[in-house]
């Protein structure tokens, strides 16, 4: 454990005090501060009462002594957690958060932020303007490194099976920034094009819109980004990676695990051949997929960024022996074959011509056999993605009727609800609780079909009801081709000797690393998980290959971490922090009429234009904050970013224990008659300091409703201080001083305009500040004695404010102001109190932290040890929260020495 | 003279500079200077990351001086030398160029003017540089001890702390007992305790330490040496004392204002000072009598010697929460008690203000005045009453009568002339001690090594001077337990070839900082370097020209001269 002399708990210009005296005298001091920089609110002013210097000026120099102190060690972003005794010295526990900026290689140059895609308001200028999700928190941060802001994963890329940041890529795409996206999406997955037009998109349920007006068009979104892509560059613009590796590996299967796979391995510089039983590679995309659905060029372009990296695919090369690979110079195996048999009904007739399997039926389809269909009743039975696929195929070639028997009622269907609906806009007839019993064919040939009606009994393992046959409700009907989409199942019998299968007969793997029984062999997609979305089976094959390069390198793979994902982050966090958000209406998806598509084989839906695309992405909510877009990784110069950055932990012994966690701002809020947060030209005096400082939003003092230059300005003291209704008696004692500064500065910046500042009393009390306050009056600020009881808005965004005149007779007036800054007082930061577990550290009526001795020690606290600078322990400004540094340094130094000499 | 390679670096400062000198146009014009290899502009040249871009041009362009544009000395100096340090180029190798305070601020009306001012300004700097040597910090150890001059609570406090950190404390107390103001109370806001019972701890933990030597009726008449390492000569009781000490704390306390004869009638019968009341408060047993007289009624009247127009202006800050405190104290004593309270702003700041909601509470009214028609007091037969025209109701004439007024006087500044020129101390336009920096240093003085604490340097409460007289005491700590100090080797120097001693350098030095001595065969005068301040006074009084200054040397300073006589952007 880390020992130190002493533990300073806060940053700002007391913690950066009592630490620079500490450390001047020779302790080692650790100080530990939440935010990113040092400097507190003082960095943040304007100028300061009463000399007007320059508070950035007069406070860099003290951050950039204590950040360079060689007896201070400066911890940021780091929070203490606990503090309890320790042979009578106290044991800290310290979590540094995760930045996922590395510190040491972080230069500072901003060139992450600029590239950021995500802007949220900006704390440091108090919501006046945005900053980005990766930034330096303010230009004279201390240190002046990066940080970026994530809030947890957002939903939709959470969702998404093989980790496509989706966030990020509508971040990017809304940015225009359709090129950066799609190399994005192609982090996570090859197959852009396919995933566009196919995927079931799992993120769009999750997406945080979607509760409000509708879910984002997330897949559309990658539609157009693969169609922009494409239509740039025909071909992949890289090659094979230039370091490769000696070992092979071998793919079983070209669908979309095994080409995922294919992909990840061939990057890493393993030489992957790809086996595949059909005439051409793609697997279910080619050969189920109907191409209205997924047009068969999509894949081909899809097929080549797998191909570019040097991955060689044998057609027509159906592997049945693992063995055999592996003796063929194989170091692994990946088995993605997929599930391509159809189930049987196991009733009469099912072996008649005419009877056909969906998968056969959209393969031959695929394949290029004519069907001659025309003037002809085709039925399909089954309720899945598969039979609607079928039964839609069915129509666009010719045939008069098609009809799907389902033996459960709709809502139980396992196909998509707008597939159905597609599917009976093109004219597709639906028999809901209805299955075939038997088919009775004419010279071997199917001609009619028995089919017997259901009723819904009690749930079954799969928590659908069961169907239950109503007896006698037998009917039958004349058909010409049966389609039987009832299910799908591996074909791994050629395996059973070499592998572990399940009963079903899927392959058996672990379901962390995907190795089978067999350890060169690993296994996914269909053929683990069953008939699943393309999208997980490229998980599947992305996983696989991560695995594979670790069994590979020789590493333990059990022990290996695999994709470390923030958790998600909460939809009511989201909403929570949506002060307003704008009601953005989503986008129809846009179809081909159902009359005309139906002809053919055309794709079916039509694409968004770009105009469309950027208003679709904007209605994002960042709800993780960082997009995962990657930009910052992609344009930093030092390598710095590090998205897998955890939060780090730490134990040290230190001596003694100062608190200087400052104070917090009077939320305007609580104050709802004031109308802050409601009207934009009420602002807070924090706000206003920005608006002066010279790192100040826009070059000069605008009001926030229409960037009009105010001329008429109102100060309200007291808001929230010295005020029982809000809980804050007492006087917050910077409030008046601080006002009188603005109103000095305003004048100089504004030459023309009034500025009246409305009191209780002027407390100008300090050394300077009496002289200060008759400077303003005679620059010409004008003062009026009286509470401001309510604030109104007029159509203009100009202000009423109601006050009692009290010099004046004390009448009830209103004045009408075009910008009004509420004086807001400040509160304390009594959550500190909890990191003492054992000893109570007492706190004031206030909740301030308490000062047992106020007269004689004023840094002591109730508990031994433990000391207490500046706001902490109660309202000042800044020269009094340096002496109350002071006197933190004095007194821990004399405790440290009486305790060192009794030893 | 050989080739140098000089870094300049022209600051932004977020607007401060930029929005009047075009500090582009002024890099594009000292680009090609001779010397100068890296010109750059920058946002914030004090900020970390422009600081470790400089260490960065330093090492790796191999710079062997920099200049920085940017604002007055008095902020960054010691800023940017210790950047050079860490950068490891030696710190009087940097030149710092006033591009804030002596141009863009002060030429706000003329951009292309302030620019054109800009570049040569920054020629200068470059001519500084161009001809600067490195220089050593001059090392002087420092004695673990301390003075302290005042022992008051404030002197008590600090001589207790610094004695618990180890360091030796001489605590000089003008009266013959210790304790200051705070001896005199028994009741003290805001949390009652007796200043009475305070002090006699203080004083008993005080003579506990070893460390700690008191002398009474004891003041300090001289004072030479340097920081770290002062002789100071103190008379006690008729006898005068040598003594060696580090560093030297003042804490030698207020006065209270005395109003003159007939100022709100005082003078008259019943008119007592806030202190006065304070004490008939704190000593009357059961209910408030005056004169034997039961005290029904009490005028208060605020701002006595403070917020003047003319004289005092500040405001003393202690007043209103003393009063008010005072107030309920007289509540408690009569409750019937009627109390009205003539002020002009009730400033009971932070927690005090539960004082004046206590006071109202408990009966106290209020009624304000302004400061064009004060409260006007007068006596008929021995009656005392008060006119005053009140702002809370509509500027409407109220008349009390009452049994006492109680002038609620201020803080004023000790007389201390005689300290104050041993010390050379500065004094502010309020009168009390000037510290160095109002805002982050409020108890340092331009006098290294000497410190001001509690209300010497400006009013303040007994909890205030506590805290300040610690943070005086830390100072002391950072200064002392080090062991040793840096000083300015910026001094003044003299060629003994040249020198022909005259004595006219010593006369013209307000630090005794020249010594005669022996060169070869002939006297001349050699710089004590730890005295001399580097002032220069020294150099026009030297008949041959025998004195230059380290740093600001004739040949540097005409140079420079040059640069900015010579045409702008050419």
């Amino acid at each position: 454990m880390k020992k130190y002399d002493v533990l300073v708990i806060g940053a700002g210009i007391a913690g950066m005090e009592t630490s620079l005296n500490l450390g001047d005298m020779g302790y080692k001091v650790l100080l530990v501060e939440k935010t990113p920089s040092v400097g507190g609110k003082m960095i943040l002013l304007s100028k300061v009462f009463p000399t007007l210097d320059c508070a950035s000026c007069i406070s860099t120099p003290k951050m950039a002594a204590t950040a360079h102190h060689p007896n201070i060690t400066l911890l940021t972003s780091s929070e203490v957690e606990e503090v309890a005794r320790k042979n009578g010295n106290f044991r800290a526990r310290i979590k540094r958060r995760a930045v996922f900026v590395d510190p040491a290689k972080c230069t500072g140059c901003q060139e992450c932020e600029f590239a950021c895609t995500v802007a949220v308001p900006d704390e440091y200028n108090f919501g006046l303007v945005a900053r980005r999700a990766a930034h330096i928190p303010f230009p004279q941060a201390v240190p002046k490194k990066a940080v970026i802001e994530r809030a947890g994963t957002s939903p939709c890329s959470f969702a998404c099976p093989t980790y496509i940041k989706a966030h990020g890529y509508i971040a990017l795409a809304r940015a225009g920034r359709f090129e950066q996206a799609f190399h994005l999406i192609m982090e996570d997955a090859p197959l852009v094009g396919t995933l566009g037009r196919a995927c079931y998109a799992p993120c769009e349920d999750e997406c945080t819109r979607g509760s409000l007006e509708g879910p984002l068009p997330i897949r559309r979104i990658k539609r157009f980004i693969a169609d922009y892509y494409y239509s740039r560059h025909p071909e992949p613009e890289y090659g094979p990676p230039e370091e490769k590796k000696d070992q092979k590996v071998a793919v079983v299967g070209s669908g979309p695990a095994g080409l995922s796979a294919a992909y990840f391995l061939a990057q890493k510089g393993y030489r992957v051949v790809i086996f595949e039983a059909q005439k051409e590679p793609g697997g279910m995309l080619r050969y189920a997929l109907p191409s209205f659905r997924l047009p068969k060029d999509v894949v081909e372009r899809d097929i080549k960024n797998i191909t570019a990296l040097g991955v060689e695919i044998k057609a027509s090369t159906r592997v049945e022996s693992l063995r055999e690979l592996r003796e063929k110079g194989f170091d692994a195996v990946f088995l993605a074959i997929g599930t391509w048999e159809g189930r049987k009904m196991g009733i009469p007739g099912e072996e008649l011509e005419g009877v056909e399997d969906s998968i056969e039926f959209l393969k031959e389809v695929n394949s290029g056999r004519e069907y001659e269909l025309s003037g002809k009743r085709v039925l399909v039975v089954g309720g899945g993605n598969v039979a609607i696929d079928s039964a839609r195929v069915a129509l666009r070639l010719g045939a008069k009727e098609v009809i799907v028997q389902y033996r459960r009622s709709r809502k139980e269907m396992p196909a998509f609800d707008w597939e159905v609906t597609d599917a009976e806009e093109e004219g597709v007839k639906f028999q809901y609780l209805k299955a075939p019993v038997r088919f009775i064919g004419e010279s071997g040939r199917v001609k009619q079909v028995e089919s017997i009606k259901m009723r819904l009994g009690e749930p079954d393992e799969s928590g659908r009801r069961k169907p239950i046959p109503i007896e006698g409700s037998q009917e039958r009907m004349d058909v010409d081709l049966v389609i039987l989409a009832i299910g799908l199942k591996p074909a791994t019998s050629p395996f059973a000797s070499e592998l572990e299968l399940n009963k079903n007969g899927t392959v058996k793997v672990n379901s962390k690393t995907l190795q089978t029984s067999l350890p060169y062999v690993f296994a996914g997609g269909d053929v683990v998980t069953g008939p699943s979305m393309i999208v997980e089976a490229m998980g599947q094959g992305k996983r696989a290959a991560f695995f594979i390069d670790l069994f590979l390198q020789g590493k333990d793979l059990e022990s290996a971490e695999y994709e470390y994902k923030l958790p998600k982050v909460s939809r009511e966090e989201v909403l929570s922090r949506q002060l307003t958000h704008s009601k953005l209406p989503p986008l129809e998806r846009k179809m081909v009429p159902p009359s005309e598509r139906v002809k053919d084989f055309r794709e079916e839906e039509l694409p968004m234009s770009e105009e469309e695309v950027l208003y679709a992405s904007s209605r994002c909510l960042d709800c993780g904050i960082c997009s995962e877009c990657h930009e910052c990784v992609r344009v930093c110069p030092a390598d710095a970013i590090d998205f897998n950055q955890k939060p780090v932990k730490m134990d040290v012994e230190v001596d003694a224990v100062v608190l200087s966690q400052g104070f917090k701002l009077f939320p305007a809020e609580k104050k709802p008659q004031y109308g802050f947060g409601r009207f934009p030209n009420v602002i807070n005096a924090m706000q206003m300091d920005r608006l002066l400082a010279p790192t100040r939003p826009y070059n000069t003092v605008l009001r926030p409703s229409d960037g009009k230059v105010p001329d008429n300005i109102a100060y309200v003291l007291c808001t929230g201080s010295r005020d029982r209704t809000v809980g804050n008696p007492i006087c917050s004692q910077i409030c008046c001083m601080y006002s009188l500064k603005q109103a000095q500065l305003l004048m100089g910046a504004l030459p023309l305009a009034d500025i009246t500042i409305y009191y209780m009393d002027l407390r100008a009390f300090g050394k300077g500040y009496e002289e200060f306050l008759q400077q303003a009056k005679d620059m010409g600020v004008q003062f009026v004695k009286g509470r401001i009881a309510k604030i109104e808005q007029k159509e203009n965004g100009n202000l009423l404010l109601h006050y009692e005149d009290i010099e004046n007779g004390g009448i009830k007036k209103v004045a009408e102001h075009d910008l009004v800054v509420l004086s807001v007082g400040i509160l304390p930061n009594p959550e500190i109190a909890k990191i003492f577990k054992e000893e109570k550290l007492e706190l004031d009526q206030f909740f301030y932290i308490k000062q047992v001795d106020e007269d004689l020690s004023p840094a002591r606290t109730s508990i031994e040890g433990v000391f207490v600078a500046g706001t902490a322990a109660g309202p000042k400004d800044i020269p009094d929260s340096i002496l109350t540094a002071g006197a933190a340094s004095a007194e821990v130094a004399a405790y440290i020495e009486s305790r060192r000499r009794a030893k | 003279m050989s080739k140098r390679k000089i870094g300049v670096y022209i600051c932004h400062c977020g607007g401060n500079i930029s929005d009047y000198v075009d500090v582009e146009k002024v890099r594009q014009a000292i680009e090609k200077e001779e010397d100068v290899v890296v010109a750059k502009t920058t946002m914030f040249a004090c900020s970390d990351a422009a600081q470790q871009e400089m260490m960065d041009d330093i090492q790796q362009k191999g710079l062997d001086a920099i200049v920085i544009a940017s604002c007055s000395p008095k902020l960054h100096l010691f800023t940017f030398r210790s950047m050079a340090q860490r950068a490891g180029l030696n710190p009087y190798q940097y030149v710092q160029v006033n591009l804030r305070e002596q141009d863009s601020w002060a030429h706000t009306d003329d951009i292309e003017g302030a620019t054109e001012k800009a570049i040569r300004l920054v020629r200068a700097g470059i001519a500084k540089a161009r001809v600067s040597k490195p220089l050593e910090p001059i090392r002087v150890e420092t004695e673990k001890k301390a003075l302290i001059v005042g022992g008051g609570i404030s002197g008590l406090r600090a001589a207790i702390s610094l004695a618990d950190m180890g360091i030796y404390v001489f605590l000089l107390e003008k009266e013959k007992e210790l304790g200051g103001w705070v001896k005199n109370f028994s009741s003290m806001y805001p949390h009652n305790r007796s200043g009475r019972e305070i002090i006699q701890k203080l004083v008993e933990e005080a003579k506990k330490r070893e460390r700690i030597t008191i002398f009474t009726e004891a003041e300090l008449i001289e004072k030479g040496g340097v920081l770290g390492n002062f002789q100071v000569k103190i008379r006690t009781k008729g006898e005068e004392i040598n003594l060696e000490v580090g560093s030297i704390i003042i804490a030698t306390g207020f006065e209270e204002y005395r109003p003159s004869e007939g100022e709100f009638g005082f003078g008259l019968p019943g008119v007592v000072t806030l202190s006065q009341f304070k004490k008939m408060v704190e000593n009357s047993q059961g209910e408030l009598r005056f004169n034997g007289k039961k005290v029904n009624t009490v005028a208060y009247i605020y701002c006595v010697g403070s917020r003047q127009r003319e004289g005092n202006t500040y405001c003393s800050r202690y007043c209103c929460n003393a009063t008010l405190h005072t107030a309920i104290l007289a509540s408690r004593l009569s409750p019937s008690i009627r109390q009205f309270h003539l002020y002009r702003d009730i400033r009971t700041y932070g927690k005090n203000e539960l004082l004046y909601e206590e006071a109202s509470k408990l009966g106290s009214v209020f009624l304000k005045w302004s400061e064009d028609q004060p409260p006007e007091v007068s006596s008929q037969n021995g009656h005392l009453r008060v006119r005053v025209k009140d702002l809370l109701t509509d500027g409407e004439e109220v008349e009390i009568d009452t049994d006492l007024v109680v002038l609620v006087t201020g803080m004023v500044p000790r007389d201390n002339q005689a300290l104050t020129e041993v010390l050379k101390l500065p004094i502010g336009r309020d009168g009390f001690y000037n510290e160095i920096h109002p805002k982050l240093r409020p108890v340092e003085t331009v006098i290294d090594g000497v410190y001001i604490a509690g209300a010497s340097q400006g009013p303040k409460n007994s909890y205030e001077a506590v805290a300040s007289s610690l943070a005086a005491a830390s100072k002391v700590a950072t200064l002392v337990l080090k062991g040793f100090a840096e000083l300015e080797p910026q001094v003044a120097t003299v060629d003994p070839e040249k020198c022909e001693w005259c004595g006219l350098c010593l006369e013209a030095c307000p630090y005794n900082a020249f010594e005669k001595v022996k060169h070869g065969d002939k006297e001349v005068a050699k710089v004590v370097e730890a005295l001399c301040k580097g002032c220069g006074g020294c150099v026009p009084a030297c008949p041959v020209d025998a004195i230059d200054v380290k740093g600001y040397e004739d040949a540097t300073i005409k140079s420079m001269i040059e640069e900015l006589l010579a045409g702008g952007e050419g």
